[in-house]
């Protein structure tokens, strides 16, 4: 009877009450109409008490840190230096684009983030050298998934607050994928570059001028450098490396480069305030629906239903994907991983596939699906930056779209490829 | 309908300067999250000597942060949702299904602000915190220790205030179903997603 | 099939935990003995509630029936459980067993069912991972001085720092996840856990070599149950929930001493020191602890109403083992 929450939920969802409202309409209802009216405190108690959460204060601090980072004009010294890198290749801007990306995805956990610090910059760069606007905007949005799966990332720290795994060690097994993905969007920009024709975007830079662009781009690319050197090291937490990210990036901003001002600052928290006070009660929301989920047995029943289709876990990871694939086209990532990382995680770890590397498929599909057509947020955000229909761009994106579908089956079927770091760092079996 | 707008405009009015007034201390609240970390790190690693605290209240201060803060994010339409269907239905059937929603959030509101109510101020809240302690005389010598419900306030408080913007959005929904949506205050749009 | 009554319970440990034993041998007999008019729903982990107060506030109102909390859990609610954490006020198992079989337990219950007004039941007392040691990174630690300025990670609580004051070490409040790579760090010099929770997080890899058994304080599992619930049920439902609760009991004392043994060979096999002190140590131990007695009394709600009523229990307690044990040597 119970288990009928499922549905319900999903239907609530489709006709689109907020994420937030239909975690807990649905299972308050069930419980309402099983009889259990006791256990809809049960359902309040645990949004406060999923939120109440030392590990989950990482997501306002990175958010936090990106804002500061952002507004303190890192992230043109961040572009500029990946000009200095790539700029004359053919299809130069573009190429710019993904390595700023990945540079950026170094210093913020956020996909939103990257397509408009990046995108309201890059845009109308790349426009001006005649690329078209769909395409530019499309790069950008393709290349800005990157963000959430180099750490630091907000979808992992919720991943693994929910799933109960180290931060540390997803945050680790990212780093490769992450990688690949920006590798292969490159591979992909090089083909259509040789066969359009793209401009390439500036001269070769000399060393010395290479050099002035590294110093230039020094301290904002040592963040992720302490990030995860502190986190390696056991210096400290990931929530601590979160403060200290806020921290760093505040003396940078203010004393070394000087492009922040005081007033800008309440501004700045007040963003990263709000929009984390989102996220925190859609996860408290989240471990009130997860109590629920264990009082309906629904795992157990899930998992036979699953296991009904296959035993291959091949295949099942496949399916998985497939799944995984068209929730992304509807949902964002955050929300999509609190929903499903509880009910299918259980069933892959009992199959044998390593709890970090199914986080990692998770969140990499997941988060590919910021990019995809229908509901995609990056495109919305894409499209509000270069003023581009969103249609328009989601019909540009494909062919990047393909390449990072070929590199979401390379980690799901290559464990090593997100395994390996954390394991030889010790932060994972 | 004109009277709907005049009674839309008052609680407009509350919501507006409640939100403000939380906004700030929101700011406040993550601001000292940082410092307070900050401050364990450096005890930690540099004096060798964790303080007890700061955990405890930085988490106190992620609380009260959200309480105060979602609402305006929920005001301006911050809050994710799949709206698609609402979009592809006709005007006027499209504006009845947000309605409807925005009934059904009231719902799950009102249940959430009766619970969170007997929360506070029943078993729950008696617990002490592990660490968190208020100065109660000048020469800082008497120190009061301070109550969960303190910490468990912030979720019931937040639940009010969305309860409010709630019925304000209600309200504009009912104007705009009747055709009056020239008359509504224009609400800025939330900056989303922390995807 | 539908049973009677069912009960709900839940620990915030694992499956390899003596919590789970406990767990699991009193589902099986209340099960059994109420001739399936009693059901028991195990839910081990943190999906219902993840801390003492949470699922203490969930047993208060009866979304939770039973719960085991460790003394520090209750703390928040029942500051005087922390009794249980005094230094050497209890010698050995056989005391520790006897004590708390008896009506020291009740005296608690009433306390604590005065305090949540009639809500929360104390059940019985068990244990949980064995005795308190300590245990460092640096040397033995033979007698109180050899404490003197090591860093020992304490939670965030008054009683274990004040007694780590008393010992002439400095208490660091360290979060347990973050533990191991404290003491690689140095951050920490020492802790105070049982055997099992050492071996089980592999501290001697971080450099948790020296572990003297002091024995300092015993790690009890309070077993609370929703007192509404209990009092609803017909009495034979009660005599069979009371029995399966003594079951549970003897199944907590039993499985830590069985758990430990493995954990101490691995300590031991992996180049760990492990120190019993002579009985002149341990007194020596318990006189420079003293002061953390007297600062219970006067800064722990009930603390003195309580610690005299286990000094009592623990005076009968060794009056009557003595004399069980004399009549079993002759
Ligand atoms: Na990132
Ligand atoms: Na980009």
């Amino acid at each position: 009877m119970l288990i009928w929450f499922l549905p319900t939920f999903l239907i609530f969802l489709l006709i689109g009450l907020p994420v937030f409202f239909a975690l807990l309409a649905a299972p308050g209802i069930l419980l309402w109409l099983n009889g259990q009216t006791n256990d809809i405190t049960l359902l309040y108690r645990n949004v406060y008490n999923g939120m109440d959460s030392f590990p989950l204060m990482a997501i306002p601090f990175f958010m936090l840190a990106g804002e500061l980072m952002n507004r303190g004009g890192i992230t043109i010294r961040l572009v500029e230096f990946s000009q200095a890198l790539m700029g004359h290749f053919r299809g130069g801007l573009a190429h710019v684009n993904v390595l700023s990306s990945i540079l950026f995805a170094g210093l913020s956990g956020s996909a939103v983030a990257d397509t408009s610090a990046l995108g309201s910059m890059l845009i109308p760069a790349m426009e001006k050298q005649g690329y078209t606007r769909k395409f530019a905007a499309a790069i950008t949005a393709a290349s800005s998934v990157i963000g959430p799966i180099i750490p630091p990332s907000g979808i992992m720290i919720i991943y693994a607050y929910v799933m109960g795994e180290s931060v540390a060690a997803l945050f680790l097994a990212g780093i490769v994928p992450g990688v690949m993905v920006g590798v292969g969007l490159m591979l992909m920009i090089k083909v259509m570059a040789d066969k359009y024709d793209f401009p390439v975007a500036s001269r070769k830079y000399t060393w010395p001028e290479r050099r002035q662009a590294s110093l230039k781009a020094f301290f904002p690319l040592m963040t992720p450098v302490i990030i995860l050197g502190g986190i390696l090291g056991g210096i400290f937490t990931p929530t601590e490396a979160a403060a200290v990210a806020v921290g760093y990036a505040f003396i940078i901003g203010f004393f070394v480069l000087r492009t922040l001002t005081l007033k800008e600052v309440p501004e700045i928290l007040s963003n990263a305030g709000m929009t984390s006070a989102v996220v925190l009660l859609l996860v408290g929301a989240a471990m009130a629906f997860k109590t629920v989920v264990s009082l309906s047995h629904a795992p157990e029943q899930l998992a036979s239903l699953i296991l009904s289709l296959s035993e291959n876990p091949l295949i099942l990871l496949f399916l998985i994907n497939l799944l995984l694939f068209v929730v992304g086209m509807f949902l964002d990532a955050g929300p999509a991983i609190i929903i499903l990382g509880p009910i299918l995680g259980p069933i892959f770890t009992s199959l044998g596939v390593d709890p970090i590397h199914f986080a990692i498929i998770m969140s990499v599909n997941l988060t590919v699906g910021l990019a995809t057509p229908p509901m995609g947020l990056v495109l919305f955000v894409a499209a509000a930056v270069s003023r581009e229909r969103v249609e328009t761009i989601a019909k540009a994106i494909l062919p990047f779209l393909a390449v990072e579908i070929i590199v979401i089956f390379l980690i799901t079927y290559i464990p090593a490829l997100s395994m390996t770091i954390p394991r030889i760092t010790g932060f994972a079996n | 309908m004109g009277g709907l707008a005049s009674v839309l405009a008052p609680i407009a009015f509350v919501n507006e300067t409640a939100l403000r007034l939380g906004r700030a201390v929101g700011v406040v609240a993550i601001a000292f999250m940082v410092i307070a970390i900050l401050i364990q790190v450096f005890f930690r690693y540099v004096l060798g000597n964790a303080l007890p605290w700061p955990d405890e209240a930085a988490r106190f201060c992620m609380l009260w942060m959200t309480g105060l803060m979602a609402p305006t994010a929920f005001r301006r339409g911050g809050f994710v949702a799949i709206d698609m269907l609402q979009r592809f239905l006709p005007r006027v059937l499209g504006l009845s299904l947000n309605l409807f929603l925005q009934l059904i959030s009231l719902a799950v509101l009102l249940v959430a602000v009766n619970i969170g109510w007997s929360e506070v101020t029943g078993f729950g809240g008696r617990f002490t915190t592990a660490a968190l302690y208020l100065p109660t005389s000048f020469g800082f010598d008497e120190w009061y220790r301070i109550p969960r419900s303190w910490m468990m306030a912030s979720l019931l408080v937040g639940i009010v205030l969305l309860i409010s913007v709630n019925i304000e959005l209600i309200l504009r929904s009912v104007v705009t179903l009747l055709g009056g949506a020239h008359l509504l205050p224009e609400i800025p749009e939330a900056a989303v997603g922390a995807e | 099939t539908a049973a009677d009554y069912t009960l709900r319970a839940t620990a915030n440990s694992n499956e390899n935990d003596e919590d789970y034993d406990g767990l699991v041998v009193f589902k099986n007999y209340v099960e059994a003995a109420s001739n399936g008019a009693i059901e028991v729903e195990l839910f081990i982990g943190t999906q219902l509630c993840s801390n003492g107060a949470e699922c203490l506030q969930g047993v208060a109102d009866g979304t939770i029936d039973i719960y085991i909390s460790t003394s520090g859990g209750a703390s928040g609610i029942f500051p005087y459980v922390q009794v249980l954490d005094l230094p050497y006020l209890m010698a050995d198992d056989r005391i520790a067993e006897h004590v708390l079989s008896g009506d020291f337990t009740r005296q608690m219950r009433d306390m604590a069912l005065e305090d949540s007004g009639g809500a929360i039941r104390l059940m019985t007392i068990g244990n949980t991972g064995g005795w308190r040691n300590f245990a460092n990174t640096q040397r033995r630690v033979a007698e109180p001085a050899d404490m003197e300025g090591l860093k020992i990670r304490t939670v965030v609580a008054d009683l274990p720092q004040e007694l780590v004051k008393a010992l002439g070490a400095s208490p660091t409040p360290i979060p347990w996840p973050e533990l191991f790579t404290s003491f690689q760090t140095g951050v920490v010099e020492g802790s105070k856990n049982g055997i099992t929770d050492i071996m089980g997080m592999k501290f001697p890899d971080a450099g948790l070599q020296y572990v003297t058994l002091d024995g300092h304080a015993y790690m009890g599992a309070l077993w609370w149950m929703n007192n509404a619930k209990f009092q609803e049920m017909p009495e034979d439902m009660r005599r069979v929930v009371v029995d399966g609760f003594y079951a549970l009991q003897q199944a907590t004392f039993a499985s830590p001493k069985r758990k430990s043994i493995q954990a101490y060979e691995d300590f031991v096999a992996g180049g760990g020191d492990l120190y019993v002190p002579t009985p002149e140590q341990k007194t020596a131990f318990k006189e420079a602890a003293t002061p953390v007695y007297a600062w219970f009394q006067s800064n722990v709600a009930r603390g003195d109403e309580v610690f005299n009523a286990l000094n009592e229990a623990v005076a009968a307690a060794e009056v009557d083992v003595n004399a069980s044990r004399d009549a079993d040597l002759n």
